[in-house]
């Protein structure tokens, strides 16, 4: 059972950050910051280059897999672009981008977004958006505001297992570099004489983190091939995924700052930033209890399909 | 995975359901009728050469596909490993001696093997040499063409059952403790070879000491090259690099809860069943951990790293799931057959999985593998 993306997505992925990175790399949020308003124009306009509103991930497996790489590359620089969310939108409405939203405080980071969105919920209904200022600077408010809805439809179930997934993979590009400059940092810094990676209590912390991140990549995988062959019980594995990718997150992070001590919550590091940009899609639209909640309530007694369960 | 795997897993499950009882929990208990019904349920297999599948045809396998393998894998631990203690000599003695064996050697313990009658045991870890296997001290020392060991082997399972030992003892001092250690395939029988069992809280018949002494061993019963017996174990461990597939019955076991408690699962405390549900995403992570190692054990690239994250992932997955699925139980009030049975498979999963995190090799091991191959220049 291989759930490894094609070469041709791959291929994608990386070219996506190679131009990522010869555009500013880590640069290009610390620009956004302090210029908000630009960065629609600026990392649009970059995306739309690699061809990225083209794809139509509803559509075309091959584009889908393009699609999850392509997230990925712009977690790893946390590209403070709503692409994920773009790249989910409904083929059956005229609007730019699907953002999943819960009940009780729609919000999402597309604050000063001329584009048309659209919201779903758990429950498949779908709305129109006009995205509220953010309360505080894009320092805090990492581009989140709250979102008004105006109801279209109850239509959008078979939409929410792609819009679920997607910022599930851009997640895991941040695990990626946030690994990446973990290792790093540990093998470099110096402490009693020797890098602090020679001592076991460094390095235990590094393997739990790296676990979640292995895990995470697999579940990610098994989420979107669900959607690719089109599994009825897709929705439910994206929610899966996503319990595991919040679970996997908090890990990560907590052993990447922890690792780099003082120096990890310092504006010179990427982690910092990387940290800090990673909330919004750990907290929107639903944090891990109530994730998990939601699982729980559509699996019923089922459980998930698998070997055993599920009806299997 | 495929029809190939789907129609083996059928078969299994079939030959399961009429060769072994629906309260089986395993060959390991105070009653010796599960030790027949797991001999029994062996030669079954192995009469459609199901036992050693992944063996080739002329030693009675069937040249298994991994994925076939693996199947087999999680049906077998699923239900509680309804071949007792012969996937060691399935899984890894027996491979090893198809590798480095002689024509002899190979002719003699094979067909023993692959017709389930033969019972193997481990002799690796001793009192001072656990995780460090290679400090090990049983010596075998030259008299005449043969060898004379003595020392103590422990941990040892299934060595009160065993009629062969695979064993590793110290021929020779080298410049590094891994040199000088040669395997030796020593029937049980031998004189001057005591089995001590050791009670705990796992069953009876996992957990020996094994005492030699003055056992005589000859020539013939060394497998490989003398002194080098060290390289051989490294490939023996290769063999189970995937390891036990304990995914499949904490997935079963999860998926068997809401039924158990039929009526009862509605009010069951959300908190819980979020628990529960939580535990099947991570069983789901485990299994697909486990594939990937598979699948890259398929393209000859898997790394030692790989299989660590699996099995760190895997043996957390057996505590936690343990613990989720004992509070689950603990909640039965109706004590049908089916629930009965639940309970039973629950705390029985529950005693074996605190030893997961320590049997064949420990997490702590698993996280120095995985780091070294993190740390490791690219």
């Amino acid at each position: 059972m291989n759930l490894d993306l094609g070469p041709e997505a791959l291929e994608y992925g990386a070219t996506a950050r190679r131009a990522l990175e010869a555009a500013g790399g880590d640069e290009l949020l610390r620009t956004a910051e302090r210029e908000p308003e630009r960065r629609d124009d600026v990392i649009g306009s970059l995306l739309a280059a690699l061809g990225a509103w083209e794809l139509t991930p509803r559509e075309h497996p091959e584009e889908l897999e393009a699609a999850a790489a392509l997230c990925r590359s712009a977690g790893s620089v946390a590209l403070p672009y709503p692409v994920a969310e773009r790249l989910s939108r409904s083929s059956d409405l005229d609007a730019d981008g699907l953002i999943v939203v819960s009940d009780a405080n729609p919000a999402a980071p597309i604050a000063g977004s001329a584009l048309r969105w659209t919201a779903l919920d758990a429950e498949g209904r779908r709305s129109a958006v006009t995205a509220c200022v953010p309360t505080g600077p894009a320092r805090t408010s990492s581009f989140v505001g709250r979102l008004e809805l105006e109801p279209l439809d109850d239509r959008g179930a078979g939409d929410l297992a792609l819009a679920v997934v997607l910022p599930c993979w851009t997640l895991l590009g941040m695990l990626d570099r946030a690994l990446e400059l973990v290792r790093a940092y540990v093998l470099d810094r110096q402490q009693f004489g020797q890098p602090i990676a020679a001592f076991q209590g460094v390095q235990f912390q590094l393997t739990d983190a790296e676990v979640e991140r292995a895990g995470l990549e697999e579940l990610a995988k098994y989420a979107l091939w669900s959607i690719e062959v089109g599994r009825p019980e897709a929705a439910d594995d994206a929610l899966a995924l996503r319990l595991a990718a919040i679970e996997a997150a908090d890990i990560v992070f907590r052993v990447a700052h922890q690792l780099h001590g003082a120096i990890g919550f310092c504006d010179e590091t990427t982690l910092s930033w990387l940290s800090r940009y990673s909330g919004p899609l750990r907290r929107l639209p639903f944090g891990p209890a109530e994730t998990g909640d939601l699982l729980m309530r559509r699996l019923g007694r089922s459980g998930l399909v698998g070997i055993f369960g599920g009806g299997s | 995975m495929g029809e190939e795997v789907a129609a083996l897993r059928r078969e299994l499950r079939g030959l399961i359901a009429d060769h072994v009882p629906a309260d089986f929990l395993g060959a390991f208990t105070d009653d010796p009728a599960d030790l027949a019904t797991a001999q029994a349920f062996c030669r079954t297999l192995a009469e459609r050469g199901l036992l050693c599948m992944a063996w080739p045809t002329e030693w009675g396998g069937r040249d298994a596909s991994l994925w076939e393998q693996t199947a087999l894998r999680e049906e077998m631990w699923a239900h509680h490993e309804p071949r007792g203690a012969q996937y060691m000599g399935v899984n890894w003695v027996g491979p090893t001696i198809l590798r480095h064996g002689t024509p002899a050697q190979q002719q003699l313990h094979l067909p023993t093997i692959s017709s389930g009658a033969a019972i193997w045991c481990q002799g690796f870890s001793e009192p001072d040499s656990g995780s460090d296997l290679a400090s090990l001290r049983m010596a075998a020392v030259r008299d005449g063409d043969g060898w004379r060991v003595t020392g103590q082997k422990i941990w040892t399972s299934y060595a009160t059952m065993a009629q062969w030992c695979f064993l590793l003892a110290r021929t020779s001092t080298g410049e590094r403790k891994q040199q000088g250690l040669t395997i030796f395939l020593v029937p049980m029988s031998r004189e001057g070879i005591e089995v001590r069992p050791i009670a705990n809280m796992l069953g009876p018949h996992h957990l020996n000491e094994v005492f030699f002494d003055d056992v005589w061993v000859t020539p013939d019963e060394v497998l490989g090259r003398l002194d080098e017996g060290w390289s051989v174990v490294q490939e023996v461990l290769a063999f189970e690099r995937v390891g036990i597939a304990r995914y499949a019955r904490c997935e079963r076991l999860l998926a068997w809860a809401p039924g158990a408690l039929g009526d009862e699962w509605d009010s069951v405390p959300a908190e819980l069943r979020s628990r529960w549900a939580r535990m099947l995403v991570h069983a789901r992570r485990a299994r697909l951990l486990a594939y990937r190692v598979v699948d890259l054990q398929g393209q000859g690239r898997v790394r030692p790293g790989d299989a660590a994250a699996y099995r760190i992932a895997v043996t957390r997955l057996d505590q936690e799931s343990a613990s989720v699925l004992m509070e689950i139980a603990g909640r039965l009030r109706g004590r049908d057959e089916n629930a009965r049975r639940f309970v039973r498979a629950v705390e029985d999963h529950w005693r074996y999985a605190q030893a997961s995190t320590v049997a064949s090799g420990s997490i702590e091991m698993q996280r120095i593998l995985l780091s070294r191959s993190l740390l490791a220049a690219p």
